[in-house]
């Protein structure tokens, strides 16, 4: 995923990686990554659970800006299947990156 | 520094091509990942204004497309286009190094373009790309030149002439 991710982003294109193998990222070091220590086939988490997804995303989405360094790696702190997510959690992480800049 | 290292990638795949008996001995010393530099392209636009796409590698596609190839050892470096006018019950997961049960159930696990498509109606992004594209995850030996050297590149190309502004990259 990161060596298509680095040839987006050389191509001109901001990308954002959502990772659950941290020390892939570390090797092919794609420009910006979040990182959850999820099961394989669940970046976004549990089917269903439209909460949890969208605070995924709305993360991913917030480190577009927040990542200033290349090859920033960073590390979400979701447990696994030990959260719960609120309908308005996503609102509050975009509006906090929307005040900042996004 | 990275036209040096994309002049390497370039030599080492033209050879492998021409002397197949000499794939092993550079797949062997091949690193993909020793170049040094890390492609950046800074954010300018805001997220309310912007096209995102999504690039996956947990192996969807349409079902009326050819699946990927599981036979391969060194994976399927090969994408598939997804569109987004299609209904998304067309699409389906091609991908046996990882269990994908729960994304079959609920594709948004893997490739969240529902979610997209809310945050867009939403207002917190600009739109969702029509067209998006899958891949196989398990791609290594000698199809790491031809994906760095040749697929990715012509997926990047796509994305840019869809005017696309974002691209969120997700795994199987």
């Amino acid at each position: 995923m990161g060596l298509i991710q680095r040839e987006i982003e050389k191509a001109g294109i901001p990308t954002i990686g959502v990772s659950i193998v941290r020390k892939y990222s570390e090797k092919v070091k794609p420009p910006r990554t979040v990182y959850l220590r999820w099961p394989f086939g669940h970046p976004l988490g549990e089917p269903f659970n439209i909460a949890q997804q969208r605070v995924v995303l709305a993360e991913a989405l917030a480190a577009l800006r927040a990542i200033q360094t290349p090859g920033t790696i960073i590390d979400l702190p979701y447990r696994w299947r030990r959260e719960k997510y609120k309908d308005e959690d996503f609102r509050l992480i975009l509006s906090h990156a929307s005040k900042q800049g996004l | 520094m990275m036209e040096l290292s994309r002049f390497k990638n370039k030599i080492i795949s033209k050879i492998i091509t021409r002397y197949p008996s000499l794939a092993k001995r550079f797949i062997d010393a091949y690193d993909p990942w020793s170049s040094p530099d890390i492609p950046w392209t800074p954010v300018v636009k805001p997220l309310t204004n912007s096209r995102i796409a999504v690039v996956t590698t947990a192996g969807v596609h349409h079902r009326d497309q050819e699946p990927f190839d599981m036979k391969d050892r060194d994976g399927d470096p090969s994408f598939r286009a997804v569109d987004l006018r299609r209904p998304l019950a067309s699409l389906m997961i091609t991908h046996d190094y990882y269990d994908h049960a729960d994304a079959d159930r609920d594709l948004n696990v893997v490739f969240p373009v529902e979610r997209l498509r809310e945050f867009a109606r939403e207002g917190f992004l600009g739109s969702v790309a029509d067209m998006h594209y899958g891949f196989m995850g398990h791609i290594t030996g000698r199809h790491i030149p031809t994906l760095i050297e040749k697929i990715a590149p012509e997926v990047a190309s796509r994305l840019k002439q869809d005017n696309v502004d974002v691209v969120l990259l997700t795994p199987g």
